[in-house]
């Protein structure tokens, strides 16, 4: 019976090793997935960063004229509410 | 328990309780005994300790301090940093590369081109082939010095002893295009690569600047260079030049370091998030885009007007600002040159270009002659070429050219001398003023004086240095400089000056111009100094002042503001004469060019503001002409500044409109 209980622990202190050194593996690995996810995140991130650059200057001259032709809009609405 | 089973018992959990002792004293002997060190070429030895090894597992990714960002008035962003990654290569030479020369030659001329590829597969390139062998030509005479290729001997053979095994290369800097990005890191996960090619991205930043060609001048530029750290090393480092880009506190942005470690096959994984947006200071300009797009086009199409039309020749430089005159913030600054291209190295006109004045300056002299007593307004001047008073005051002072008017004039009080900018009569209001009293009024108006702006380079003109010398004799300062200084010679200034100076008139001596209204630094906002005030003109003379102006823009024959009094009543059927207020200048100076010597130049300038009773707009222009072509204030440069005048109080009405609404509403729309 001792020597059924010694063997079964140390079964258990080999299991308890063996499961330590796999979570740690599977610790290592998660990380590296959550890298790569990271990594993935930040090239995407630049690259948007890029896009919204290129996208604000490529833009304005439209921005000014929607903005322009709110105005004319807006001053055609007045001088029509001053003449009625 | 048997005294047998006790003693096996005993001996086996003796054997694990050594296994303990054993490691420990392993340890210590590793550790402590036989600790060693490893010799290094020209560094300290390696020790063979625990935090050697744990050093060498560690790993930081260092992200640097972004430059602050630079927003117009209206938070419209005019520079300001975005990440990219600067992409390194850690190159190593297998044992059976470095057995062959021919082999390793190959294997990096394939890794280049493979290099060059992934760095040409930006789908927006025009020409994707010329991009990609441009990157290889590049890629591979970096190889080939790196790894000492020149200097190989012909045939093939082992790699000789003394040249690099390894080499670590800077691809590329500024990467932000994603399939560049992708198409890179696909190289280094290259499996046939593994232990031989290693690529780190190292994140940077690179400098946006929006509507680009609008802000040269008064936003400015960085430049990067290489420079010596305080630990002996040297660090590429980045400062701002020109502009409002020079701004110290643009520097003081916050970096980032994230911890990490490295696997068994020398992958990093980190211990931390990246940080993607890191802190940085804001400094909030007084420029307004949309009237800064208005004045740059305005300049633009009045100086190149003549050109298009082949009638008149075409200026060499202009500049137009639009200051707002509540707060002296500049909300508008437009340079132009002739045949510049790149106007990043060209000057900044506004501030950097100096112009004798001419007229304009008349408005400012008479209000401080009003001041100082020594003008009546009332009192009429005979301003005939050949009249009593030109004969009393003027001639017998023996100045060497005499003064002439553009166009006759006759007897003319103060308000008419403004008006039809008689140089006879402001050389008699000048003569009242004492050498004292004009060294006054220089330094009342701020001539000659820096701009007290945080623009580095900035040009501060100024007169000869014999006006003032004591040593002038008092008869030869009032024949020479008192009548030149009265009509805007002798002396030099800049747009902005020109600007500061109407500003001090109407808000007093200490008003300065600002182009910073303040700085938002770690999530506090720090405000520029508001506009001070210091010692005013009164108000009589600042309304009599204004009232000439006004009448300067009136289609009265001998008013020099009356072409473009007819020119804007044409274009937008708007009578200005009341609206607008303003003087026109006319100068012939001589001025040296490089290349060209001292050369004859036609400066046209005009000076206005709206509304003409309670300014809130001031616009200054100028053009000038290195030639003797026709060139007049009142045609060339009141029109671009009074269609900007106009266009700055239409946008500021619908500005207050939508807020109006807004507020109406309830609600943002």
């Amino acid at each position: 019976m001792r020597w059924l209980l010694a063997g079964l622990m140390f079964a258990a202190f080999v299991a308890i090793a063996i499961f330590t050194a796999t979570l740690r593996a599977e610790n290592a690995t998660r990380r590296h997935g959550l890298e790569r996810h990271t990594t993935e995140v930040r090239d995407r991130w630049i690259e948007l960063q890029r896009l919204e650059a290129v996208l604000l200057d490529s833009e304005s001259w439209q921005r000014l004229a929607v903005a322009h032709s709110r105005a004319l809009a807006a001053e055609f609405e007045r001088r029509r509410g001053r003449l009625q | 328990m048997k005294s047998g089973e006790r003693l096996r018992l005993g001996f086996v959990y003796g054997l694990l309780g050594l296994v303990p002792v054993f490691l420990l004293g392993w340890l210590g002997y590793v550790q402590v005994a036989q600790a060693g060190e490893l010799d290094r070429k020209g560094r300290a030895p390696l020790r063979l300790v625990a935090a050697t090894a744990a050093r060498q597992g560690a790993v930081v990714e260092r992200t640097p301090a972004p430059r602050g960002s630079i927003v117009d008035r209206n938070g419209q962003p005019l520079a300001f940093d975005r990440p990219v990654y600067e992409v390194r290569a850690w190159i190593g030479l297998s044992k059976k590369r470095r057995a062959s020369t021919v082999a390793m030659r190959e294997w990096l001329d394939g890794l280049a081109r493979d290099f060059a590829v992934a760095l040409a597969s930006d789908p927006e390139l025009a020409d994707r082939g010329v991009a990609r062998r441009k990157h290889e030509e590049r890629l591979r005479k970096l190889i080939t010095r790196e790894f000492g290729m020149q200097r190989l001997p012909a045939g093939d053979r082992a790699l000789p002893e003394g040249f690099p095994r390894s080499a670590e290369l800077r691809l590329a800097g500024e990467v932000d295009v994603l399939p560049v990005i992708d198409a890179l890191r696909a190289i280094g996960k290259r499996r046939d690569l593994r232990g031989f090619v290693r690529l780190d991205f190292l994140p940077a930043f690179a400098r946006s600047y929006p509507d680009r060609h609008l802000t040269y001048g008064i936003v400015g530029h960085t430049v990067t260079e290489w420079a010596r750290q305080s630990s002996g090393g040297r660090e590429l480092v980045t400062f701002g030049t020109v502009g409002l880009e020079a701004a110290n506190v643009l520097s003081r942005g916050v970096g980032h370091e994230r911890p990490g470690r490295r696997d068994g096959d020398g992958r990093p994984y980190f211990l931390a998030p990246p940080m993607l947006d890191p802190a940085r200071p804001v400094l909030h300009g007084t420029l307004d885009l949309e009237l800064q797009r208005i004045a740059t086009d305005e300049l633009a199409t009045q100086a190149e007007a003549g050109a298009k039309v082949g009638k008149v020749t075409v200026p060499k430089w202009g500049a137009l600002v639009l200051v707002e005159v509540a707060s002296g913030d500049v909300v508008a600054a437009a340079s132009w040159h002739r045949d510049v291209d790149n106007y990043k190295s060209a000057s900044f006109t506004p501030y950097q270009s100096l112009f004798e004045p001419g007229s304009i300056i008349k408005p400012l002299v008479c209000a401080y002659a009003l001041e100082a007593g020594v003008l009546d307004w009332g009192h009429v001047y005979d301003c005939r070429p050949h009249g009593s008073d030109y004969r009393d005051t003027i001639r017998g002072l023996g100045r060497r050219k005499p003064v002439r008017d553009d166009h006759p004039c006759q007897d003319l009080n103060a308000h008419g001398i403004l008006v039809n900018s008689s140089n006879i009569g402001m050389s008699l209001i000048g003569l009242g003023l004492a050498r004292e009293q004009w060294r006054d009024y220089m330094r009342f108006y701020g001539f000659g004086e820096g701009l007290d702006l945080p623009l580095p380079h900035g040009r501060v003109g100024g007169w000869p240095r014999q006006s003032f010398d004591p040593s002038t004799r008092l008869k030869s300062f009032r024949a020479n400089s008192a009548i030149s200084f009265s009509f805007g010679y002798e002396f030099q200034v800049t747009a902005f000056h020109i600007a500061r100076a109407y500003l001090r008139m109407m808000r007093g001596q200490d008003a300065e111009l600002r182009v910073c209204r303040g700085v938002e630094l770690d999530g506090k906002w720090l405000p520029a100094p508001r506009l001070r005030e210091g010692g005013k003109l009164s108000p009589r003379v600042l309304a009599a002042v204004r009232d000439a102006m006004a009448d300067v823009m009136s289609p009265a024959e001998g008013a020099t503001g009356r072409h473009a009094h007819r020119l804007i009543a044409r274009e937008y059927g708007i009578d200005i004469h009341g609206l607008v207020a303003g003087k026109t200048g006319t100068a012939a100076s001589m001025v040296g060019i490089p290349g060209r010597g001292r050369v004859s130049v036609r400066n046209a300038s005009f000076v206005g503001f709206l509304p003409a009773h309670a300014p809130r707009w001031l616009a200054v222009c100028v053009l000038q002409k290195d030639d003797s072509a026709r060139f007049y204030g009142g045609s060339y440069a009141a029109p671009p500044a009074v269609r900007l005048l106009l266009q700055a109080e239409r946008l500021a009405a619908e500005r207050r409109r939508r807020q109006e609404s807004r507020v109406a509403g309830g609600q943002t729309r």
